[in-house]
């Protein structure tokens, strides 16, 4: 086994998996995303580490630029981490590499992460399943791609009602809000935005679908919109950071 | 050289000048935790790999693109001498000799002055083992030492005292390497556990013979008093001192009724943290090599709860619009009704020849993946006796791991 895709959960290492900890201690070669995973990325120790991601005023690399350097140094047997943030399938591109390393015969295997689809809300005092209330989860990539212009069909994401949590999408709520409002919900369906979350300085804001919480705040942004948007568990308690 | 002849010790490098002769593979693996103790590092090399070219132009260390000279080591507290050529390392390590710096020969641990340990860090700790030139047990030692210490096999915090409460863990889909760092420490300092049906179930045999596990499968009630009975077993406990953990499977807000739990104990004054999980919708299917989205495919996923028909009145979930939808849908204990729901959905809307994975016992290694298509899925399930825990994945990402299959 020399390449692993594996997710690195919403950002404390202790919501890191046994497996993806266990792998990062010996890892030769750690390639990751976001500079603000520090903490994770320590526990690589001397591993040689590559941000392809966006750092400073550095652009991220090219998607077909990473799958190649992931295959390079698989094919060179290295022992590799490529680090997702969150889950490598889950409004994530760990499936196109997963589809790179499988065509160029180089070994690899997937270790899941917590979504921050879940966790977000979850660690901001939100189920975001309960059963009287959601039953079910609609998880969607917030920026449309340019390069693919399928569309969500808003219609029917708004018929499902349930949670709908937008990932990624801190440029395109307001377009996601109108979309969802056209489509017929409601205009005081509550909307939370969780800045990031499980950090020391993890935020929430309320709002509506008709008056959107402010998005600009930290990244990585998760918005929660539905009936559950409201609860707060944590509410009295020390848990929120 | 036998381990009695070392002298294990931390040296404070910042701002001390350190030579490190060779800039190839060994010198690349060292230098990092060099820069990082605050050395002010000086790599001697004609030549070094990209990785130390990196740190050299991040202003971490200075590089002189040339061959060894004597001289080289004045004004240094410590040298390593890295490079292939058994000439050059001896030559360095005359010259650490003679000025009384202590130097590491990577070529031959036995001729220098000192040796470097297997290190590792923990959270603010760091672990350094020597075996006198045994290198490979050094790392065995250390790695045990740290997943120890990760595990919470090995509690390095024991002022912060004993944890109270109940902790709600989500445990993963099944793998016990699939449980959070966290989820395991808190459940290696549990007094009580109790468990489900699902989940990490291998974990219960590592737990100390004190530890009572409650085994919630088995409460010998109907199913919704069942729920009762399990919050009313976590508030006991944790009132009487006890630390409870609750392991689930997945995670504790899908599906894990970690709400209800949630609540029960909050109304009794037992304090309650929860530590996410890994959730079996997303995670079962990334290991069997189903991404739930995938660029250009699906941009979108809705989780679905199967444990009641599309027309039964208990059903919150509008049956009718999932049919219309494009993107993938994960359905969660739905083996028993899979029939009413591919009816549902083919009748409003969805193709019949929509690809489909059903996974039985996920990341397990019972695991089973039956690959079929919306309008066959009921027959091949009841065909191939697919039974719960299942988790099912219906849309076009469904037939992109037959391209992933790897050997």
């Amino acid at each position: 086994m020399t390449v692993h895709l594996v997710g690195a959960g919403p950002g404390d290492p202790g919501l890191l998996t046994c497996r993806a900890a266990e792998l990062l201690g010996s890892a030769e070669v750690v390639v990751y995303d976001r500079p603000s995973m520090a903490d994770i990325l320590a526990l690589a120790g001397t591993g040689d580490k590559r941000c392809v991601g966006k750092s400073g005023s550095r652009p991220a690399w090219p998607q077909a630029e990473v799958n190649q350097l992931l295959v390079d140094l698989g094919r060179a047997g290295r022992e590799v981490v490529r680090l997702k943030a969150g889950d490598p399938f889950v409004v994530s591109r760990g499936g196109e590499e997963a589809l790179a390393l499988a065509g160029a015969g180089v070994p690899f295997e997937v270790v899941p992460g917590i979504s921050a689809a879940i966790a977000a809300p979850a660690l901001a005092g939100i189920p975001v399943m309960v059963r009287q209330i959601a039953t079910t989860l609609t998880v969607v990539a917030g920026n449309e791609d340019p390069e693919y212009r399928q569309r969500i069909d808003w219609s029917a994401v708004a018929a499902v009602g349930g949670t709908v949590v937008v990932l990624t999408g801190r440029s395109a709520l307001r377009g996601i809000a109108e979309e969802l409002l056209a489509a017929g919900m409601a205009a005081d369906t509550p909307v939370t935005a969780v800045s990031a979350a499980s950090r020391a300085h993890q935020r929430r804001v309320t709002g509506t679908l008709a008056a959107l919480p402010d998005p600009r705040m930290r990244p990585p942004v998760t918005f929660v919109i539905g009936a559950v948007a409201t609860l707060d568990l944590l509410e009295g308690s020390d848990a929120h950071p | 050289m036998s381990v009695e002849q070392h002298y294990l010790v931390g040296l404070d490098l910042v701002g001390r000048r350190v030579v490190v002769v060779g800039g190839g593979t060994v010198a690349q693996r060292r230098l990092p935790r060099l820069v990082a103790s605050g050395a002010a590092v000086e790599v001697i090399a004609p030549h070094v790999t990209p990785a130390v070219q990196a740190m050299a132009d991040a202003g971490e260390l200075t590089w002189h693109a040339r061959p060894y000279e004597d001289g080289d080591l004045d004004g240094a507290w410590y040298a390593i001498t890295c490079t292939q050529l058994t000439e050059v390392n001896a030559a360095v390590a005359a010259e650490a000799e003679r000025h009384r710096i202590f130097c590491v020969r990577s070529d031959a641990g036995t001729e220098g002055s000192a040796v470097t340990p297997a290190v590792g860090e923990h959270d603010g700790l760091l672990v350094g083992v020597l075996s006198g030139g045994q290198p490979r047990r050094s790392a065995a030692v250390r790695d045990g030492v740290l997943s120890a210490l990760r595990t919470g096999a090995v509690l390095d915090r024991p002022e912060l005292g004993r944890l109270a409460g109940v902790a709600l863990v989500g445990g993963g889909p099944g793998d016990p390497e699939l449980i959070t760092v966290r989820g395991r420490r808190l459940l290696a300092s549990a007094d009580v556990v109790v468990t489900d049906r699902l989940g990490p179930r291998e974990l219960l045999d590592e737990l100390p013979p004190h530890v009572e596990v409650v085994d919630a499968a088995k409460i010998p009630y109907g199913r919704a008093a069942s729920q009762d009975v399990i919050n009313s077993t976590l508030i006991e406990h944790a009132k009487a001192g006890k630390f409870v953990v609750r392991l689930k499977g997945g995670d504790s807000y899908l599906f894990g009724r970690g709400f209800e739990e949630l609540i029960a104990c909050a109304e009794a004054g037992v304090p309650v943290t929860v530590v996410p999980g890994v959730t079996s919708a997303f995670g079962v299917p990334a290991m069997a090599g189903v991404p739930v989205t995938h660029r250009g495919v699906a941009h979108e996923v809705v989780v679905v709860s199967g444990h009641v028909a599309p027309d039964d009145e208990r059903s919150l979930v509008d049956w009718p619009a999932l049919g219309r939808l494009t993107g993938t849908i994960v359905l969660m204990m739905a083996v028993e009704r899979i029939r009413a729901f591919a009816e549902v959905l083919c009748a409003n809307g969805r193709p019949g020849d929509t690809p489909v994975a059903v996974i039985q016992e996920g990341t397990m290694r019972t695991e089973r993946v039956l690959r079929t298509s919306l309008a066959r899925v009921a027959e091949d399930v009841t065909a191939h006796e697919i039974r719960p825990p299942a988790i099912i994945v219906i849309g076009p990402v469904a037939a992109l791991s037959d391209e992933l299959i790897t050997e």
